[in-house]
């Protein structure tokens, strides 16, 4: 699994694909206080990167990646 | 290049050809919506088939096109003179995309913008009211109207420097600081800037498109940004597969490399310069004090000194006295790196630097409109010219050599206010080309002169001005073409011989003075034709008889040579026409072997149509039926393929319906639920053979028996005798059906000796072997061709016949004593095994004798039929010949005892036997 979820903590690992977008979702639905860690993360799909936007978590770490970790502050820190 | 390219080639340029004969008929009967439905139509299908490769480019175009026409036949748009052009335009485009492919295997990287333009350009007809759009969609920056005469911004845009103030428009202030000053000093070192904006469409994720990857691996990406489109709505209704992200990025590649990398989605980007100046932008907390006072006035003075190390030193020290996150802060460091990076010499750089204090002063952005101004007058020259690329640099040099030959006559015809005319028109459009719009009203005022005194004198004067190199590179003239003028840069210089003379009657940046390239061929131009020619087979059928006729005309040298040596007695004569009959023959047999292979066609021609069929007709009958197919691209000749088709949809549809059962039944017979239908062809020497394969419940011999006594087709005797293959054969009698129930797919009275006779009709033989509860197999095999048959020739009583040579085992003498009569009946044994005899001439009718040789023996020819062989009693053997066989026709067609005639290379007819109707 891409994301893995740990109580209202989402751990995002590697590449995040499209499919994923779907359980992001319900599982943000259902978790108003969510968590996000995306450290680990190298890549995701705009799909999630979509409901992130629109879901507002509290961003828990940022990608080690400099350049991931630029577009997506540009996209969550409003 | 695969096979499926090739043919998509050979139909686009069909596809092109009948587009543009359906606009041109279109343009004389606007209303026709036949005609209209028929162009939506290859537009459509041309469109398909190019989606088939990669080629986004062409699918583009093609799609808007698609989309005008549809427009077009549901009377949304009105048809046009102009619709027409453009469409045809396209076409063009699309055309010269084929060249392309078809010369260098692949397509050219650099057709996005051309391919954008065309396709926006055919979509602002179907919404002409929103003009700008298609402006937008092209990438060109907005603000920037290709006026007439003006240098298209698509083009033109990297030779020109970006106008700051478009710049001052674009969100730069989001981006970080050190992102902007690391573009500031990549625009500095000469790279080009460019503020590119994506939207993807919304369904681009159900495409399978990941746009945040795409933007990722943008070449020289300087910095990017996510923004949503519209505000988000509650989280219980968000479709996360609506793509609704708006992507912006800041970056250094160069405008082609941006627009291949994006080439897929061309018409989803905007592409902008970016101007340096409008990077400068400081930010940050405006707490100010008067302590900055002092620095400033300090600093102003330094910069109108021209002390630039001391302003530098200043400005550092006051950075290291600053919080880094003040306003004033951030333009010091602008200011800093300003210093650091502009040259001295530059003429603007005090203006930078001025504007960048004045800021500093009055908290506001630094106003580039004063330094813009400053950089037009001083750097366009340096810059513009600079930027020329060497074949425009090339161009413009014979341009202008030209004008000054022009105006160089001393003639003075009546026509010469025209001549100065223009002559200024031309020099005009190349300062424009340069972007040295600041000379332009030195021209006028050159032409205004030239014109007042009726001689080119003053605009030569003002020409010489302008571009003073050019003069003695006139005077030193002609074969050796001269290294640049000063003015236009060395480094861009081509090699000197490398000009080509077309060059003077070229125009500078052509495509940059019209505002659109023209994909157009004029129609006398050679055009790169076709590699594949559609050929009507009439025109191949010709061709084929007029071979059949020299082979036969070829086939009489060697009896011409008997002749030569037996009736006139010239020996060498006869060897010499034998030596030249070889040489005819092997050109004959070739030209014959090419025409067969023009007339060759793959099997798959015939078994397409069969996955279609057999998913149709299993689903009716609720079988559950899975077809293989092998050996499609098997090739025989085009009738013979044709011939096969419907003995082979027959045979198959049989094996679908009482060749296959049930799936319960299939279940309760412990096979695989799923039967297996197998088309198998394969060349077997000069043979095609193609087997039916089923692995359904095969036939019952005892019902098969039965069914046919019960029709009166074999009798009690028979009944009793017949081995199972005999009575499994016996479905090919006629009028014998095995279904039990006539259904609406067979049993309608077309049984399998039609078929049999069908494929018997190209000489073809078709064996069934089946096996109760494991299946039947058929198989049929047609010879690769029928256009030459080879036939041995036998004699009887003086005349010959022909006997086709598959039918032939093998040439026998067998002495007189061992022929034995059994009842009625002739036979001999030969290798051990019974061959019944019969007599040519008692078979045709002839009353004579057999002669025997003079070992008293009989020449007997064993030929094969069906699964027995059979001697047959003839007089004599004579050679094979290779002959034309022509079916009987008229009266004769009725004698079943002959499959035809050939005409024989001594203009005798040879008769060719039927083997199988005659026993």
């Amino acid at each position: 699994m891409p994301i893995e979820f740990k109580g209202n903590h989402a751990l995002f690992l590697d590449i995040v694909t499209v499919e994923e977008a779907e359980t992001l979702l319900e599982w943000l639905q259902k978790k108003p206080t969510a968590k996000v860690n995306l450290a680990d993360c190298v890549h995701l799909h705009p799909a999630n990167l979509q409901v992130l936007m629109a879901a507002k978590p509290v961003i828990k770490a940022w990608p080690k990646d400099a350049g991931l970790r630029s577009w997506l502050e540009s996209a969550l820190l409003e | 290049m695969n096979p499926l390219l090739e043919q998509f080639l050979s139909e686009a340029r069909d596809f092109l050809q009948g587009i543009s004969e359906k606009l041109m008929e279109l343009e004389n009967a606007p209303g026709d919506a036949a005609m209209m439905n028929e162009l939506f139509r290859l537009v459509h299908t041309l469109k398909g088939n190019s989606g088939l490769f990669d080629f986004p480019e062409m699918t583009r175009v093609l799609h808007a096109g698609e989309d005008l026409m549809d427009a077009v036949r549901n009377g949304r748009v009105a048809y046009s003179q102009l619709l027409a052009d453009r469409l045809l335009d396209a076409m063009d485009f699309v055309g010269m995309l084929c060249d392309e492919v078809e010369s260098d295997g692949v397509m050219g990287k650099t057709h996005g913008t051309d391919a954008a333009r065309l396709g926006a350009s055919l979509r602002e007809l179907m919404q002409s009211d929103d003009g700008q759009a298609p402006d937008q969609a092209s990438g060109q920056a907005p603000g920037k109207p290709g006026a007439p005469g003006a240098p298209d911004v698509a083009t033109a845009a990297e030779t020109k420097e970006p106008d700051p103030e478009a710049s001052a428009q674009l969100p730069l202030a989001a981006i970080p600081e050190a992102a902007r000053m690391e573009a500031y000093r990549r625009a500095r070192a000469g790279d080009p800037l460019h503020w590119l904006v994506y939207t993807p469409s919304e369904q681009c994720f159900y495409q399978g498109d990941d746009p945040f990857f795409l933007v990722r691996q943008t070449p020289e990406l300087l910095w990017g940004g996510i923004e949503a489109r519209d505000p988000w709505s509650p989280l219980a209704e968000l479709d996360a597969y609506a793509c609704v992200l708006d992507f912006s990025l800041l970056t250094a590649a160069p405008r082609a490399a941006l627009e291949e990398h994006y080439r897929y989605v061309a018409d989803q980007i905007r592409l902008i310069p970016v101007a340096r100046l409008a990077l400068v932008l400081p930010q940050g907390d405006t707490n100010g004090g008067p302590v900055y006072d002092d620095f400033l006035s300090d600093a102003l003075e330094l910069l109108r000194a021209g002390d630039l190390d001391g302003l530098a030193r200043n400005a550092g020290t006051m950075l290291e006295l600053s919080n880094p996150d003040l306003w004033i802060a951030s333009a010091l460091r602008w200011l800093r790196l300003v210093l650091e990076t502009e040259p001295e010499t530059e003429p603007e750089s005090p203006a930078v630097l001025d504007a960048l204090l004045e800021s500093l002063r009055t908290f506001e952005p630094p106003a580039w409109d004063g330094v813009g101004a400053v950089a037009a007058e001083g750097s366009t020259q340096r810059d513009d010219v600079a930027t020329l690329s060497a074949e425009e640099a090339e161009a413009l040099e014979a341009v202008v050599a030209t004008q000054r030959t022009i105006l160089s006559q001393t003639d003075n015809p009546d026509w010469l206010p025209g001549r100065i005319q223009s002559v200024a028109a031309a020099l005009s459009g190349c300062l424009r080309v340069c972007g040295d719009s600041a000379a332009l009203p030195g021209l006028d005022a050159a032409t205004g002169d030239a014109l007042e005194a009726n001689s080119g004198a003053a605009l030569l004067a003002w020409l010489d001005a302008r571009f003073p190199a050019m003069a003695p590179v006139l005077a030193e003239a002609g074969a050796e073409h001269p290294s640049v003028s000063p003015q236009l840069p060395t480094e861009s210089a081509p090699a000197p011989s490398e000009a080509p003379p077309a060059a003077a009657q070229a125009t500078p940046a052509p495509e940059g003075e019209s505002g659109g390239v023209k994909f157009g061929r004029r129609a006398e131009d050679a055009i790169a034709g076709p590699k594949s020619l559609k050929v009507d087979q009439t025109k191949i059928d010709r061709l084929m008889n007029l071979i059949g006729e020299m082979v036969v005309a070829k086939n009489g040298l060697p009896y011409l040579a008997g002749r030569a040596e037996d009736v006139f007695g010239v020996r060498e004569l006869s060897r010499d026409i034998k030596g030249h009959y070889a040489v005819i023959n092997r050109i004959a047999e070739e030209m014959q072997d090419a025409i067969m292979q023009v007339r060759m066609m793959p099997v798959s021609f015939v078994f397409q149509r069969f996955p279609r069929l057999v998913r149709d007709i299993s689903r009716k009958l609720g079988k559950d039926v899975h077809l293989v197919m092998e050996g499609e691209d098997t090739e025989a000749d085009k009738n013979i393929i044709e011939a096969l088709g419907d003995p082979l949809v027959h045979i198959v549809r049989n094996s679908l319906d009482h060749g296959f059962e049930s799936p319960e039944v299939r279940a309760a017979a412990g096979k695989p639920v799923a039967g297996t239908l197998t088309l198998r062809a394969t060349q077997e020497s000069d043979r095609v053979v193609i087997e039916i394969k089923d692995d359904g419940k095969g036939i019952d011999p005892d019902v098969i028996k039965h069914k046919a006594y019960t029709k009166g087709l074999i009798d009690e005797a028979t009944l009793e005798r017949i081995s199972d293959q005999e009575a499994v054969n016996l479905v090919f009698a006629a009028g014998l059906s095995t279904a039990e129930t006539v259904s609406d797919l067979s049993g309608r009275g077309v049984g399998m000796d039609v078929v049999r006779s069908a494929v018997e009709k190209v000489n073809g033989a078709m064996t069934l072997t089946s096996v109760l509860g494991q299946g039947t197999q058929l198989r049929l095999s047609v010879p690769l061709s029928m256009a030459v048959t080879n036939v041995m020739i036998v004699v009887s009583d003086d005349q010959s016949f022909g006997v086709p040579m598959d039918t032939v085992v093998e040439t026998v003498r067998v002495p007189q004593s061992a022929i034995r009569t059994i009842k009625r009946s002739l036979a001999t044994v030969l290798r051990g095994r019974i061959v019944p005899l019969k007599s040519i001439n008692t078979l045709l009718g002839i009353q004579a004798q057999h002669k025997a040789n003079a070992d008293d023996e009989l020449a007997v020819l064993v030929v094969r039929l069906g699964d027995e062989t059979l001697g047959l009693l003839v007089d004599d053997f004579r050679e094979t010949v290779d002959i034309i066989l022509k079916p009987m026709t008229g009266v004769l067609a009725s004698l079943s005892a002959y499959a035809g005639s050939a005409l024989m290379g001594d203009g005798s007819v040879l008769m060719v036997l039927n083997v199988k109707e005659i026993l």
